[in-house]
């Protein structure tokens, strides 16, 4: 059986096809103005890159923030859900789930199944997500990766104090012109977000294995950070930016 | 060393104070949380008072037991409980005031190792005549649980020497703000932060000492400082002493306050009563108001005029704990009796840890405007 | 394939009476000075059937208003912006900020016409973090005297429980003694004593009638419940309102022996803590299409109602009032009736400490046969936010099942509509439960 599993996320549209339980395929767009449109195209280069054409997919289910408005879904799940099956099926031995996206950030515990048993979501703030790496990142004058690259060359703590992220940046350039060193204040971001994301995390139980997935888990920094305040080894999937992707079509198959 | 050198060390150094005092008088020490808690009675029965306060570094470790929209002393405070930094407390009081702090003692006593905890159910309603028979009654409770715990009963000399300690205490620090009222004040407003906070984390008889020997040095201090303009600053709890440091830096002194690290704290007297928790009762009920307590806004905004205007201030930074409901029903009102006595004022709000960059700018734009209408 | 029973449902009979019944309430206080009647200002947990004593008087507890202006976003926005012009803080209880910024506008809520004036705030200071202070502006503002009495939470934690009681007695006397003053007329302690006996009865009634949510399928839905509420939290001392809750409670007797469902596809029952989101109650409604009831909330059995917990069964029964139970005195003057007031105030649920009431949450999921709890964060309540956490941890590892979100009772700007019905989707789909629509 063939299935396909649709991440309409903020920034990005993932879509993975599974066939007889086995990845065929991924691919991802920036999500744009028009998320149908951009969901559409996402699912056919995927059919493409599988070798099978559209009408070979059985069932096709949606995930993510813009999950309910893709019409040719046949269903959709939450995130939670998704993150939960896509996790299970790459490493059983999971039972806590750090997913950092864009905007949000979810803490998932869940058995040995992949059913949730419990979640956590950061609340009307975006200091604990992705979008605030983006925007520091911007007020260092860097691009991404080397923000992440010379992060793990800091050697001094600059704490972030402001909790806000909108703060947060003007308070970066304020450490800027105190003559900070670039690395040390981009690793006191990476800090900041590992703190509110874990403090968010520990309302679940945390228990081993701890995965972090999103498209934030490809940010080493963030990772190390996790791993610090946390206080527990962190596991990253393989391209984890499409584990919610993986569980919805997991779930179309079930 | 002078003494404002040796209240910084013991604020530095305030964990390992506090142990060393322990074993060094094979005594107990005992946390308090909120001014309305009678460290008077806490010394009589031989333990070191120890205010439990925050350390103003980023945490995540309170969100599993507090919401975030708690004024953040409460949740810097319990930190600091769950990190460890407060396992040599015996005992934990705290007095009803706020819900907030409320809190920090109900987490604390749950999640925290602690041998004894005490709630003082503190009067809301000090107006009433019925609240100063009924903290004596709760000072009895609090005795007897304190007397249980350590063994050895709290005589009415130990009373007598604690009130007479404390009133001393109270006494030597008013000499010293009224050094303040100079027109160039030999002492800056982050010391008397230290010097207030050290008396809440010291032997008090140790600390009267210090004081002793502060008020010899003040008259020939001299802080090679300009002292700028002269503020006061109100508001709940603040011993964030760093930013006041860095206020001090942009042409400006802090010459007088009203705060819980400040005079609100130590300013009243216990008045001699031969009945001497009848006489604690009636200081605490008539002491300086705090909004979390008392609802009446008269008398507190009454004491914090006068000081404004015996210390000859020129503006007031009000500055407030956020989401702090208490304090923060009283600043519209404090807002306008300022500018009805023509004394500017800027209110600035703040948490566990604070933007400087930010803050520094809001400080100067203010002071540029006072130095120019002083000009 | 899921089966959904569908139970026979039909709408409540008492409901237009008690709808009146409320509205009444609140319009009296517009025409009540005409009456000859004082307006009195305070908190719903003030035993404000004592006033009875002075003679005819409309009480506004503050909250109930305030939850009404807030249902309705069109006036509760410039009502909160004309707050927030004044300089007074936005973290602070939504209740409040809806009430005064009613008051600032002059305008009042159930009539459009001027804010009434009230004679005097005379209020219990129900919430440590705010109360008094809120009736302090409305005293500022309005030129009116106010008093207070101390609230008997956090009591037996140590200390002297007797002495404690005993001091708030005392208030209740000084402050009749204060009434009498500042409104120049004499007390009758037997109209004080009467209100009051209807007020206990009403609040044990109020209580029996949530605890018959506990039955399946549920007789009342929550909506219908939080629209009624208000008849017990205003009216408590009122014969009026005893007849009316009489004839609720006995409809919904003869709706449980005939299965008549406020929900009729009900198949999964959820309780609350807390107040709901009042510009959002519509979240209900939603909810139903998943099949799920809302059997109670824990905080309208024992605010305005009263029960007994049984904590070493874990079962809860109808209360009984206070002259009932034995070794209570037959109030004869008002030394007694303060004494009773204090005494029954000091032993209620609503003072419960935060042990005792970890304890009470748990005994009510069992009561209600609820699969989980809903937990509600409002931004601006610190005394019931402060600890949710904790009891979320509670309930959790007791086994129950919680689903929490922030948000905001009395606030629409401070709730993510969006994100709240994700977040309980979510949690529905973990506990295997789909929109009927989808079965």
């Amino acid at each position: 059986m063939i299935t396909a599993g649709i991440d309409v996320g903020a920034k990005t549209i993932k879509a993975v096809i599974v066939k007889d339980n086995k990845i065929v395929a991924r691919s991802m767009n920036p999500t744009g103005f028009e998320p149908v449109v951009t969901a559409e195209k996402t699912l056919e280069e995927a059919v493409k890159q599988a070798g099978i054409s559209r009408n070979d997919i059985k069932k096709i289910f949606s995930t993510g923030a813009g999950r309910k408005s893709i019409p040719f879904a046949d269903h959709n799940v939450t995130e939670v859900t998704a993150d939960a099956k896509g996790m299970n099926y790459l490493l059983p031995s999971v039972r806590t789930i750090v997913d950092i996206g864009a905007e949000e950030a979810r803490g998932i515990s869940s058995d040995a199944s992949g059913r949730v048993l419990d979640f956590s979501k950061n609340d009307k703030c975006a200091a604990g997500a992705g979008a605030f790496v983006e925007s520091m990142s911007r007020a260092l004058e860097l691009t991404v990766p080397l923000m992440i690259e010379i992060s793990h060359k800091s050697t001094k703590e600059a704490p972030i104090n402001a909790t806000c992220a909108v703060f947060a940046e003007s308070e970066v350039v304020s450490l800027i012109h105190t003559k900070i060193d670039k690395a040390d204040i981009a690793h006191a971001v990476h800090d900041a977000i590992a703190s509110r994301v874990s403090s968010m995390v520990r309302r679940i139980p945390i228990e081993k294995d701890v995965a972090l997935i999103g498209g934030v888990a490809n940010n080493t920094a963030i990772v190390e950070a996790m791993k610090k305040h946390l206080g527990v080894e962190i596991k990253v999937p393989e391209k984890p930016d499409y584990v919610s992707a993986l569980g919805a079509a997991l779930l179309a198959a079930a | 060393m002078g003494a404002i050198e040796k209240f910084q060390e013991v604020l530095a150094t305030r964990h390992q104070y506090a142990q060393d005092w322990k074993k060094k008088h094979n005594g107990k020490a005992i946390g308090w949380l909120c001014t309305y808690s009678p460290v008077e009675i806490m010394y009589a029965a031989g333990m070191l008072p120890v205010r439990i306060l925050g350390s103003h570094e980023v945490q995540d470790v309170t969100d599993r037991y507090l919401f975030p929209t708690v004024c953040p002393f409460s949740r810097d405070a319990l930190a600091q409980g769950l990190k460890g930094r407060y396992n040599y407390l015996d005992v934990l009081t705290m007095a009803r005031t706020c819900s907030h702090v409320q809190g920090t003692f109900d987490n604390w006593k749950n999640y925290v190792p602690i041998s004894l905890t005490y709630y003082i159910w503190m009067p809301q309603h000090v107006a009433s005549r019925r609240a100063k028979p009924l903290l004596v009654q709760e000072y009895k409770g609090f005795v007897q649980a304190l007397e249980k715990f350590t063994g050895k009963k709290i005589t009415d000399t130990d009373l007598d020497k604690a009130i007479e300690l404390y009133n001393t205490n109270r006494k030597l620090m008013k000499q010293v703000y009224e050094f303040r009222k100079k027109e160039e004040p030999p002492i800056t407003g982050a010391e008397c932060m230290e010097m207030v906070v050290a008396s809440q984390l010291m032997d008090i008889a140790e600390h009267n000492k210090l004081l002793e020997q502060l008020l010899k040095e003040l008259p020939n201090r001299k802080l090679n400082r300009n002292v700028g303009v002269r503020l006061m600053m109100v508001g709940s709890e603040m011993d964030d002493i760093v930013f006041v440091k860095m206020m001090e830096t942009l042409n400006c002194t802090v010459v007088i306050d009203e705060h819980c690290t400040g005079s609100r704290y130590f300013w009243d007297e216990v008045k001699p009563d031969k009945d001497h928790l009848a006489a604690i009762a009636a200081r605490y009920v008539d002491r300086w108001q705090c909004p979390a307590v008392a609802a009446e806004f008269k008398p507190r905004a009454d004491r914090i005029l006068k000081h404004a205007k015996d210390w000859n201030i020129q503006g007031v930074l009000l500055y407030q704990q956020k989401f702090c409901d208490p304090h923060e029903f009283d600043i519209p009102t404090l807002l306008k009796m300022f500018k009805d006595n023509n004394i500017a004022t800027l209110v600035l709000e703040f948490d566990v840890t604070i933007p400087f960059g930010q803050f520094r700018t809001r400080i100067e734009a203010f002071l540029e405007i006072l130095e120019l209408e002083l000009v | 394939m899921t089966t959904v029973t569908k139970y026979k449902t039909a709408p409540l009979k008492c409901w237009q009476k008690g709808k009146e019944l409320r509205l009444e309430a609140y319009r009296d206080l517009a025409t009540g000075h005409e009456q000859g009647k004082l307006l009195v200002l305070g908190c719903a947990a003030t035993p404000y059937g004592m006033l009875a004593g002075l003679g005819d008087f409309v009480f506004l507890a503050g909250e109930p208003y305030g939850a009404s202006v807030a249902a309705d976003p069109p006036v509760s926005i410039p009502a909160m912006e004309t707050y927030e012009a004044k300089g007074y803080a936005r973290d602070m209880c939504g209740y409040m900020r809806n009430f005064l910024g009613t008051m600032f506008l002059d305008k009042y809520y159930f009539t459009g016409g001027p804010f009434p004036k009230f004679d005097f705030a005379w209020s219990v200071r129900h919430c440590p973090a705010g109360h008094p202070k809120w009736h302090q502006i409305v005293s500022d503002y309005q030129g009116i005297p106010m008093n207070y009495i101390d609230d008997e939470t956090m009591l037996g934690i140590d200390g002297d429980q007797q002495a404690r009681i005993d001091y708030v007695a005392g208030q209740y006397l000084d402050s009749i003694e204060w009434m009498e003053k500042i409104t120049k007329r004499k007390y009758d302690d037997e109209k004080g004593i009467e209100a009051m006996r209807n007020y206990f009865y009403n609040e044990a009634l109020w209580g029996e009638i949530n605890l018959l949510n506990g039955a399946i399928p549920a007789p009342l839905d929550i909506k219908s419940m939080f629209a009624l509420m208000p008849i017990s939290m205003l009216r408590r001392h009122e014969k009026v309102a005893t007849e009316f809750l009489t004839e609720l409670r006995d409809e919904l007797k003869d709706r449980i022996a005939n299965k008549i469902a406020a929900v009729p596809n009900e198949r999964y029952r959820m309780c609350m803590l807390t107040p709901p989101p009042w510009s959002f109650l519509k979240v209900f409604r939603y909810l139903e299409n998943y099949g799920v009831v809302f059997a109670g909330t824990y905080v309208y059995l024992i605010n305005s109602g009263e029960v007994k917990f049984l904590y070493d069964k874990g079962t809860v029964i109808p209360a009984t009032a206070p002259e009932k139970r034995p070794g209570w005195p037959i109030m004869k003057n008002r030394e007694d009736l303060c004494r009773t007031v204090a005494r029954w105030r000091a032993e209620h649920p609503f003072q419960s400490n935060l042990e005792t009431r970890k304890k009470e949450y748990v005994i009510m999921f069992k009561h209600w046969k609820a699969n989980a709890y809903l937990l509600l964060i409002n931004r601006g309540c610190v005394p019931m936010t402060t600890s949710m956490y904790d009891f979320q941890r509670d309930l959790n590892r007791q086994g129950i099942p919680t689903s929490m979100f922030e948000g905001n009772f009395a606030d629409c700007r401070d709730i993510d509509e969006t994100g709240v019905l994700d977040r309980l989707e979510t949690f529905l789909e973990g506990q295997g439960i789909q929109k009927i629509q989808d079965l």
